[in-house]
């Protein structure tokens, strides 16, 4: 019992309770909601953003941060545009696609890991010019004909009733699930997050680690970006703009430090549900446009301040005390 | 006596035109949305006025939703509404496209649950998934209205020019500038140079560097063509903030509440635009006609709508598969009408 009690009173339980909350709303009001095509809807319709989202928590729990993921997703669309619609076949277009979110990725690597820069600035560089690059390739156009197969990928349930973005996301959480938490490879990525001095100091590669996981960025992103795509069987250069705020959103609301060295992809994995699901019923209770980005705003101002309101408080308790 | 005879007359002239348009009848329940490209523009507001009084006018005791997304998140945004209103499974849906093709897999299943699917203001290019759209004037017009206002503004002797527009994938504004190019080669517009096509997102602030951005580009440039109502109005207060009214002249679609002060100034000599409301009216009409089943999305259907008149479903010259209905027509507006129209 009390160490029930003790995990509701974790940061993981209030998501929990959040959500259950947030699905009774949705039960209650929408008969459609329960629905197997509005759940998968539900994820559909954000499921690039929660892709990326899992590669953006292993970095900020390192300590690091990727505002460029939005703009390479918008690169390896218009990559495939472009090499598509000049004659490339679609598999080669689209190896290629992923090959330059790895080459974005292992350049913001380079400057973080290896240079030293700060990954705020370096990414920052990055989210502007991979857009740019995004823009001179399809200009102010919109490519759109792409094979039926490609098209399929994002917009027909390939698999039971889900589609192959979904699926990918459930592989990748796993992956990053088991790497992040069973792996040694995972404690490294905690250890240089909680103090990356230490850990130079004891002899861990925290360049490689750093290389890898801005590597493993670049390529999770230009894969969302090419599933985007497909489920919109249309790319332009604006494609996923403004995608990294959401995607820290679900981060950080999951209950990660922004400061790095602490959280887990089980409090990631609420919040994605969290948000998904009051999107959803907001959605369906017709509740759009900026009162909805107003109550999400207001769900991660509560998510940040909440925890340190809490930790001052305790301080200030056991300061009388004692 | 009159009186009789005046319903022979009628009557004669019904049985003379057997082919007549028959009233759109009311009183059926239908969930309906109207999906403008974004909230908080003006002109949307005013459709969905007009279609709130076509709803009250068919006692639909549905409310009508209006639903859109934000600005930054417009593309995401319409397909998330177009989703969530299939999940509903609404009667039918009334899109203001602003998300050229990438709206076509979520209005197709739309459309293949049974929601009719008409399009206002802007269409789906492609017209895939889209029954019909209600268009605000010929889309070949509009390039000659503006046309035509460039060389009233340049007087004979013409100049250089150039357009602002709203987003690159806005399927009016983009067959609305095509139609303007070919109007130029008429050897009457010889002497009006288009020096540049830029892109304001119908964002105010972007729209009104992009203005400052084409004066310091093309220092001989004497006007700048904006069909979109966000773009004209930031264009012209970008001239006046810069003193510059007197140099570059401004015109292109705007709404006259917004344009009053600077026709009124010079700034903004003549502008046009057609009702926003009528066109959020007709939508409603033309939506609830499909839905109910009394009117069906092919070519040569005739129908009645309200206050408006009769209209008829043609296949669409601007798209190879489309239909459309034309409602139409223009406004032009100037110093002698334009606070008029403001009342």
């Amino acid at each position: 019992m009390s160490a029930l009690v003790s995990r509701l009173k974790s940061w993981e339980g209030l998501l929990f309770v959040l959500l259950v909350v947030i699905i009774g709303f949705c039960i209650d009001n929408s008969p459609v909601y329960l629905g197997v095509g509005n759940i998968v809807n539900l994820f559909q319709l954000e499921v690039e953003k929660i892709i990326v989202a899992l590669t953006m928590t292993l970095l900020i729990i390192n300590g690091e941060i990727d505002l460029s993921v939005a703009s390479v997703m918008g690169l390896s669309a218009c990559v495939v545009a472009w090499m598509f619609h000049h004659g490339v076949s679609m598999p080669v277009s689209v190896l290629v696609a992923l090959a330059s979110g790895a080459v974005a990725g292992m350049f913001n690597g380079f400057w973080v890991a290896y240079v030293g820069l700060p990954s705020l600035a370096v990414t920052l560089a990055g989210l502007i010019g991979y857009r740019g690059a995004a823009r001179i390739l399809v200009e102010d156009r919109s490519y759109g004909g792409y094979p039926q197969w490609f098209n399929a990928i994002g917009q027909h349930p390939q698999i039971g009733p889900l589609t192959v973005s979904i699926v990918v996301f459930v592989i990748l959480f796993a992956v990053v699930a088991i790497t992040l938490h069973w792996s040694g490879f995972g404690r490294l990525v905690y250890v240089i997050g909680n103090n990356m001095q230490a850990a130079r100091f004891s002899g861990v590669r925290v360049k490689l680690v750093k290389m890898s996981l801005f590597t493993a960025s670049g390529v999770v992103s230009a894969l969302a970006g090419l599933l985007y795509a497909a489920r919109l069987g249309a790319v332009r250069g604006d494609m996923a703009q403004g995608f990294e705020l959401d995607v820290i959103t679900m981060v950080l609301l999951g209950g990660v430090s922004i400061f790095g060295g602490s959280g887990n992809l089980a409090g990631v994995g609420l919040s994605i549900l969290v948000i998904l699901n009051l999107r959803n019923g907001m959605g369906l209770a017709n509740i759009t446009g900026n009162t909805q980005t107003s109550v999400i705003g207001a769900l991660l101002i509560i998510s940040v301040l909440a925890p340190n309101m809490v930790q001052t408080i305790r301080n200030k308790w056991k300061g009388r005390l004692t | 006596m009159k009186k009789y005879l005046l319903a022979g007359v009628a009557a004669a002239a019904l049985a003379l035109t057997p082919l007549v348009a028959s009233a759109v009848d009311g009183g059926k329940g239908v969930k309906m949305v109207l999906l403008p490209k974004f909230l908080g523009i003006a002109v949307f507001d005013q459709a969905h006025k007009g279609a709130e009084e076509a709803a009250a006018e068919l006692k639909n005791s549905e409310k009508l939703q209006f639903l859109g997304p934000t600005p930054e998140n417009s593309v995401a945004g319409q397909i998330e509404i177009v989703t969530n209103a299939t999940t509903q499974g609404v009667g039918a849906i009334m899109i203001s496209n602003n998300s050229g093709d990438q709206i076509v897999p979520a209005a197709k299943a739309a459309h293949d649950k049974g929601i009719k699917v008409v399009t206002w203001d802007s269409p789906i290019p492609t017209a895939e998934g889209e029954d019909v759209f209600v268009a605000q004037v010929d889309f070949k017009e509009t390039g000659k209205v503006m046309a035509d206002m460039a060389l009233d503004i340049l007087g004979a002797d013409g100049g250089e020019f150039a357009v602002l527009s709203a987003s690159p994938d806005a399927a009016n504004q983009n067959s609305w500038i095509a139609s303007m190019k070919d109007a130029l080669k008429d050897p009457k517009y010889a002497k009006l140079k288009l020096d540049d096509i830029v892109y304001g997102n119908d964002q105010s602030e972007k729209s009104y560097s992009q203005a400052n951005a084409l004066v310091d580009k093309y220092p001989n440039m004497k006007l700048i063509m904006a069909p979109t109502t966000v773009g004209i109005a930031a264009a012209a207060k970008a001239m006046q903030d810069a003193k510059l009214c007197d140099k570059v002249k401004i015109s292109g679609l705007g709404l006259p509440a917004e344009m009053v002060s600077y026709t009124m100034n010079g700034c903004a000599p003549e502008f046009a635009l057609w009702s926003f409301v009528d066109l959020g009216y007709l939508s409603y009409y033309t939506a609830y006609a499909l839905a109910t089943g009394q009117v069906k999305a092919e070519d040569g259907a005739k129908f009645h709508a309200g206050r408006m008149g009769d209209f008829t479903i043609t296949k669409d010259p601007t798209r190879d598969k489309g239909l459309r209905i034309l409602m139409g027509p223009f406004s032009k507006y100037n110093k002698t009408n334009v606070e008029a129209a403001t009342k």
